[in-house]
């Protein structure tokens, strides 16, 4: 079903040192870059393009790893967003990790039953429930104006301060405060995920990927990983919308639209299946040229669909896979 | 308004919505059942018609004439689109065309935005339909009566083509067995153009007669198409005969909740869809042809 995504460059058991040292670099030039970079647009940029960056992995583990594909992941990341903005807002404002705790909790309990009835039907049907399962949501958060706030959003959150063993280390309103913690954040999920996918589980829900029906005769349960995998990808959705919500102070039903949704797959396409790292660059791309066109054009629309389609077409592999194809190259 | 007239009301609704989800399912289905693409940009072409229907309708033309006119120029869309962009992905992966129709999606969503703005249309219809008709007590409108009876037209010219012309039944064959039919000297090319022309008119039809239903704008389509999921899904991927249930049961469901809660009456119709898949995962009269 699956068969011509490319696997997984470079080598399997143990990251290599490189590997860990270029990460370790990568972590900490963007941990420096407040304190030597003064430019409050691009440091809130960035934290933005790093809490996609994470929704787009997690996208990654579903679509690049288990082969499942979700149009509306982004659902996830709202879901987590208003729980922890309504627990913000309504039962305590200043009990930071306690509210995401609970808006992740929340998200995985919405997911586990949409997750239930979707990994019971077949690839196809998967993809068009997740796509019914996203609009059911926006559409509640849309129109339940007494809980939500519909059309407005939901306003008025207060920005926690982060404590960490009783230290006040930081306030969620201020923007470097709010980049380093999405940083370190986003660094923590990422290495996690890797060990995740680099474990047998990984290695299970690639075979899964690869031959749904030899997976299953070689005894593997093919409908519990695959929910499994699902929770996986949902829960780190639910981190992302923990983040998000700090971040921006307000969220709208705009983010949980299939438009918004077809923005995140676009970010994983740009970056490259199966990879992890692949779709954090593509997040980042993504938002930067967002950026740059909505400033010029309201027809963002047409360019994005247009863009998905000459991927699809003609860059199926997205940036990754051109790394290793100019890698084969060079072999050659 | 007494009891029996607001029953004969709501099943009256619950007919003409089912038709419109019908008419609209069966292209879907149709497409994908010859030519294993599941069109997630059906609905834009759904949208399209309804718009042509507007701008035929408003530069002067007969309502029934714009009726034969739309379904050909959807028709064509489809022509252009299966050729274009979806015949080269043909040999790719599932996921692979299912991403690129979900661009196309937006792709034509931004291009009706651009052609005809953001704004709400209505279709003017003639005088005629415009009126009400006495029946059990409720005054119902006569323009829903023509639609539901165009609805019955469409689904059994259709029926007829399938299953008594040797086009149709050609159609049929390929899509149970492709490679027989292939190896029967037919085209296969021409099998896959056919269907998408053939569906993408019907969502020119249901777009033309949904039109005066509703309000036109550019996010009908979204709606549409997942409704139109629901049906599929619910009825069975492949299955003609369990599209008609469930688009008749998404119908009578729809209105119920619409009458009752207003609001949220998607979310009712998703919740129904959850259960029944719960409990039966290839739909209610599915085939096994999920992939």
């Amino acid at each position: 079903m699956m068969s011509d995504i490319t696997s997984i460059p470079g080598d399997r058991p143990s990251a290599a040192p490189i590997k860990i040292f270029g990460f370790a670099a990568i972590f900490l030039a963007l941990a420096i870059l407040p304190f030597v970079w003064d430019n409050r647009f691009y440091i809130s940029l960035i934290t933005q393009i790093m809490i996609y960056g994470l929704l787009a992995m997690s996208l990654d583990v579903l679509l690049g790893y288990t082969g499942l594909l979700s149009f509306m992941h982004n659902a996830y990341l709202g879901i987590g967003a208003y729980m922890v903005g309504l627990f913000l807002i309504h039962v305590s404002p200043t009990s930071l990790w306690l509210a995401c705790l609970v808006g992740v909790i929340f998200t995985g309990a919405v997911a586990l039953p949409v997750g239930w009835v979707q990994v019971r039907t077949g690839g196809l049907a998967f993809a068009l429930l997740t796509l019914a399962f996203g609009m059911m949501f926006h559409t509640i958060v849309w129109k339940w104006y007494s809980v939500t706030g519909g059309d407005d959003g939901l306003m008025g959150v207060p920005s926690p301060d982060i404590q960490l063993f009783r230290w006040t280390v930081g306030n969620t309103g201020d923007p470097t405060h709010i980049y380093l913690l999405t940083l370190v954040v986003v660094a923590i999920c990422f290495v996690l995920t890797r060990r995740i996918i680099r474990s047998p589980f990984g290695a299970v829900l690639e075979a899964i990927r690869e031959n749904e029906e030899r997976a299953a005769f070689v005894g593997i349960n093919v409908r519990r990983y695959k929910l499994y995998g699902w929770m996986l990808a949902c829960i780190l959705a639910g981190i992302a919308g923990a983040l998000f919500i700090l971040y921006k102070g307000y969220i709208g039903p705009t983010t949980m639209s299939a438009f918004a949704g077809a923005g995140v797959l676009m970010m994983v396409l740009l970056g490259g299946m199966g990879s992890l790292w692949g779709p954090l660059i593509g997040a980042g791309i993504f938002i930067y040229i967002q950026d740059y066109i909505t400033t010029m054009t309201e027809h963002w629309e047409i360019y994005l669909g247009l863009v998905v389609i000459l991927l699809v077409l003609f860059m199926p592999t997205g940036f990754v896979g051109m790394g290793s194809y100019l890698k084969r190259m060079r072999r050659n | 308004m007494t009891g029996i007239a607001t029953a004969v009301d709501i099943a009256l609704n619950s007919l003409v919505l089912g038709g419109v989800f019908l008419i609209v399912a069966i292209g879907l289905n149709i497409i994908y059942g010859l030519s294993r693409v599941m069109n997630l940009a059906h609905g834009s072409l759904f949208a399209i018609g309804a718009y042509t229907g507007y701008t035929l309708v408003a530069s002067g033309l007969n309502f029934f004439v714009a009726l034969l006119i739309t379904p050909i120029i959807a028709g064509f869309v489809g022509l252009i689109l299966e050729r274009m962009i979806i015949a080269p992905m043909r040999k790719r992966s599932m996921i692979y065309t299912l991403i690129l129709t979900y661009g196309l999606m937006f792709f034509l969503d931004g291009m009706i935005k651009q052609t005809w703005g953001n704004e709400p249309r209505f279709i003017e219809l003639p005088i005629f339909m415009g009126e009400t008709l006495s029946i059990l007590g409720t005054h119902y409108p006569v323009f829903r009566l023509v639609t539901l009876a165009i609805t019955a037209v469409v689904m059994i010219a259709l029926m007829l083509f399938l299953n008594k012309t040797r086009l149709g039944i050609i159609l049929r064959a390929a899509s149970t067995i492709p490679e027989m039919v292939s190896c029967l000297g037919f085209n296969m090319n021409y099998v896959h153009i056919g269907a998408f022309v053939l569906g993408s008119a019907l969502a020119g039809v249901a777009g033309i007669i949904a039109g005066p239903l509703t309000t036109i704008d550019p996010l009908m389509g979204h709606e549409m198409l997942i409704s139109s999921f629901v049906v599929i899904v619910i009825g069975g991927l492949g299955s003609l005969r369990g599209a008609v249930y469930a688009a008749i049961l998404i119908g009578v469901v729809q209105t119920l909740a619409e009458f009752f809660i207003t609001d949220l009456a998607m979310v009712i119709v998703y919740m129904m869809m959850a259960v029944i898949l719960a409990f039966r995962p290839l739909g209610l009269l599915g085939e096994g042809k999920f992939e």
